[in-house]
């Protein structure tokens, strides 16, 4: 089949040696590329029940059959592991040239496992002692280019904060904890190149439907990111009563609009940039005032994006945009994902504020200096790079309702009592608390739905959200392009018929999709996932919105108890909320999911 | 005799197109208005509303009516199993004026009692014995019978000519509104100058020399009408599909017949809201 290699790159660090595993053609028919390949190898590559930061536990990168298609926003891989902050799936997406000349090097994936004996680089299959250990992803990429595409860990992934991130291009495999993973194998950064091109079976077909896509992507489907960029989501969301603001305690800030992305066109550096084969441009980089350790300011630039901003401002309840774009920025020279980053911090702002923790952070005050010390983990720091469930649990009591996250993974900015249909996405999420893998936001902001009293239309369009998230996280694609497919199956199933040769039709997408929502399930099973942890806070359930446009909205348990359960039959799955033994019995017999099959298909074929 | 209010908000609200109780009423939401009218008036205030309608914070008791699809006298009949006063005045959420004299007039019979105008009895602006009317409903409903008239004769009311209760040039405490014309009436009638605001949010924004519109109270159609043509804010009838309306931030909309109420916020927003 063209478009796939159809086979990845098995590399033990700790044997400093690769070898290559056939991918059966029913596979990647079945998860495709990218978060489904990815899902497939760790049911295949991790053992059950492995500590996400023992050696064990596999480190997967991932393609997908539409990389070097040139097809618009396709120039994106996945990153899949156990997570250490969920212990849990975990997948995170970056866009960027590293997709590219990966895909090159021969292979659908690359799966690490082991760990090194020393902080090193993998260089196109070689391990080196690291050129860049104790310094930034971004330093790291710039020492090692001249051997190829980089993706790096910054100093919070080397001292395995539970949710550092892996970046390439500056753009980050964020979420869940993957930098860690990553620290943890003392493994500093993978530098991909290669020449080994996959071919379409149909280059000019190829062609034509990329660039009707792409001309559609250039109108009024992705015309808000091109223009304003997702920071125009934060007066949005305030105006709707939307915006987490202190730890959830409110759904409004009064800060907004100092950090409304309307108002700095006219106030603030701006420069629009795209990712690598990206026709959308949704980067808007805004200029800030540094101030330097001397005292003195000086202009700096940062991409500006409304989870970061949301995460590190009203979250924290800080309304200085210089502050809070360089929060953002000092997340990325770190390498901390700044959802967690700034949910961690806001819990532990409302700890202080309740007088259950002293000499934390305090809301409105600034967070670079805490932001220093999680990396570094010292002082508290080092209880904070933990995440907040794990934060919460070492301070007892009742302090885990208030902690602001699912499965282990702080909440993206979208508040569940205001936005009832993403609610029921962010408590069943498989990788957690996911703006993400569902978007089911989108019939909040309609009219489909009732938004402040969720119920079975929520339910329907939770899956239907989580379906396509997982088609388009599996091809890959970006979620920007989104709204520029007329009919996202039918169109994506003749982009693959085009790619690789083979009938695809939109029901065996469909079939794909359900099917590797099911595989993330079934792998959260076997690590232990019970019902009980599709939910949310209990402050969530239990607290009214007091103020703001959306005040009186609440979320009582049942109402969100009885979603969960229409979502639980709507995928076919037990009461209990588990994947039916007919089901693994099913998917095992479709992609051949069995440990001893890995081990058929190893072939001696060396790395060179 | 201790004397309650019962205010009833868990309608459907069909024809309005909105949720009657949070329609704004100058600075606050219907039911808020309603509440703190008869809040002096008595000694306490019971609110039912629907099961999946939220109030604002309110000085009364919140009951929801969990079988609405019983009409209003299943709501009368939750109401008044938590009234803990002798007397129970009863009424709407979208009645914008109850004058005390009115109510003081109702109460004074002592006993179950209803206005009649132009021939109608006005069950939803009466005055009830709170444990016999309780018993009465709950009776009532479980023999099948579903209207509020049934539970007044049951509990053989006195019917009042309307100008026995109502002073002249007072308001008809019963008068409240079901569509968006007959509010946006009301609304006028009390402020011909009434206005709103439609603030432009997004990308919409960018360029703009003002974001916020000062409009005067209408159907949300009228409203976007007055802004600058080069928005293109309506095609085909509806909010543009580019678009997405909000009204006081909680309704996400794209009918233009609705109304919008004085001091109210309307948000035009892109219709690609998160992401």
């Amino acid at each position: 089949m063209q478009g796939f290699h159809g086979k990845y790159l098995r590399y033990d660090l700790s044997r400093r040696e690769g070898r290559v595993v056939e991918l059966d053609e029913a596979v990647l028919r079945g998860v495709l590329g990218g978060v489904g390949l990815g899902s497939f190898l760790l049911h295949e590559e991790a053992p059950v029940g492995v500590d996400p930061l023992a050696p064990e536990a596999p480190l997967i990168f991932v393609f997908s059959p539409l990389v070097g298609t040139g097809i618009t926003t396709s120039a994106k891989f996945a990153v899949v592991a156990k997570s250490p902050l969920t212990n849990r799936i975990c997948d995170a997406l970056a866009s960027s040239h590293f997709a590219i000349d990966g895909k090159r090097m021969g292979y659908d994936a690359i799966v690490f496992v082991g760990a090194c004996d020393a902080p090193s680089d993998w260089v196109r299959g070689e391990l080196r002692p690291s050129v860049s250990w104790g310094r930034s992803a971004e330093e790291t990429g710039r020492a090692l280019r001249s051997e190829g595409r980089v993706a790096a860990i910054g100093i919070a992934g080397e001292n395995r904060v539970r949710y550092a991130t892996i970046s390439s291009d500056g753009r980050h495999a964020g979420r869940g904890g993957l930098g860690a993973v990553m620290g943890a194998k003392r493994l500093k950064s993978v530098v991909v190149a290669g020449d080994i091109e996959t071919s379409s079976a149909d280059p000019e077909r190829v062609s034509a439907l990329a660039l009707a896509l792409r001309n559609r992507a250039n109108g009024p489907a992705t015309a808000k990111y091109s223009q304003l960029g997702t920071i125009g989501n934060m007066l949005t969301f305030d105006r709707l009563g939307a915006l987490p603001t202190r730890n959830f305690q409110q759904s409004h800030f009064e800060g907004a609009e100092a950090l409304a992305g309307e108002r700095w066109q006219g106030e603030r550096r701006h420069r629009r940039a795209s990712c690598a084969h990206c026709t959308i441009g949704c980067e808007h980089r805004f200029g800030y005032q540094a101030k330097g350790k001397d005292g003195d300011a000086s202009t700096r630039e940062v991409r500006a994006e409304y989870e970061s901003l949301f995460a590190l401002g009203p979250l924290c309840g800080i309304d200085d945009p210089d502050e809070v774009l360089a929060a953002s920025q000092r997340c990325d020279e770190l390498g901390l994902d700044t959802i967690s980053a700034g949910g961690t911090l806001a819990f532990a702002m409302e700890c202080g504020d309740r007088g259950e923790l002293e000499g934390g952070p305090r809301f409105g005050e600034s967070v670079l200096g805490w932001l220093d010390q999680i990396a570094a983990r010292e002082g508290l720091g080092d209880r904070l790079a933990l995440g907040s469930r794990r934060f919460a649990e070492e301070l007892g009591g009742d302090a885990i309702d208030r902690a602001p996250q699912v499965k282990g993974m702080e909440l993206p900015g979208y508040e569940p009592r205001s936005l009832q249909t993403m609610a029921l996405g962010l408590a069943v999420g498989t990788r957690g608390a996911d703006h993400n893998r569902s978007g089911a936001y989108e019939a909040d902001f309609s009219d489909k739905v009732d938004r402040l009293h969720g119920d079975a239309r929520s339910v329907a369009h939770a899956i239907e959200s989580e379906d396509r998230a997982a088609l388009i996280d599996s091809l890959v694609l970006c979620k920007f392009v989104r709204a520029a497919f007329d009919d996202l199956f039918e169109e994506s199933a003749e982009l693959l018929t085009a790619v690789t040769g083979e009938s695809f039709k939109a029901i065996d997408l469909q079939g794909a999709a359900a099917r590797i929502v099911d595989l993330r399930k079934a792998f959260n099973q076997r690590e232990g996932a019970g019902p009980k942890e599709d939910t949310l806070p209990k402050r969530l359930l239990e607290e009214p919105l007091r103020s703001g446009p959306a005040v009186g909205a609440r979320l009582p348990a049942r109402r969100l108890a009885e979603m969960i359960e229409g979502y639980y039959a709507g995928r076919g799955w037990t009461a209990e909320g588990r994947v039916s033994k007919k089901r693994l019995a099913q998917l095992a017999d479709e992609l051949g999911l069995a440990p001893r099959k890995r081990a058929d298909r190893v072939t001696n074929e060396d790395v060179q | 005799m201790k004397r309650a209010a019962l205010v009833l908000c868990g309608g459907r609200s069909k024809r309005m197109g909105r949720a009657k109780a949070w329609l704004p009423w100058f600075g606050q939401t219907m039911v808020e208005h309603v509440v703190s009218t008869l809040g002096p008036l008595v000694d306490e205030v019971v609110v039912v509303t629907a099961a999946d309608l939220d109030l604002p914070p309110l000085p009364a008791q919140v009951v929801r009516d969990q079988e609405a699809e019983l009409g209003p006298l299943a709501g009368l009949r939750d109401g008044l199993a938590v009234v803990e006063s002798d007397l129970v005045f009863v009424t709407g959420t979208d009645v914008p004026e109850i004058p005390a004299g009115y109510l003081e007039r109702l109460f004074s019979r002592e006993g179950a009692c209803a206005p009649i105008s132009e021939g109608h009895v006005q069950v939803l602006s009466a005055v009830y014995p709170a444990r016999a009317a309780a018993e009465a409903a709950a009776s009532l409903l479980a023999a099948g019978k579903r209207r509020p008239l049934d539970l007044l004769e049951a509990l053989d009311y006195q019917a009042i000519e309307e100008s026995e209760v109502v002073a002249p040039g007072e308001a008809r405490p019963w008068q409240g509104f079901n569509t968006p014309e007959a509010y946006l009436s009301a609304v006028r009638a009390r402020d011909i100058d009434a206005t709103a605001q439609v603030e432009i949010l997004g990308r919409a924004a960018i360029g703009l020399e003002e974001s916020i519109f000062d409009v005067p109270v209408s159907t949300l159609g009228e409203a976007l009408r007055r802004l600058p043509a080069s928005l293109e804010l309506i095609e085909d009838g509806r909010v543009a599909q580019s678009y997405l309306v909000s009204l006081g931030g909680r309704d996400v909309v794209r009918d233009l017949d609705l109304p919008i109420g004085p001091g109210e916020r309307v948000s035009v927003l892109d219709a690609l809201a998160g992401g």
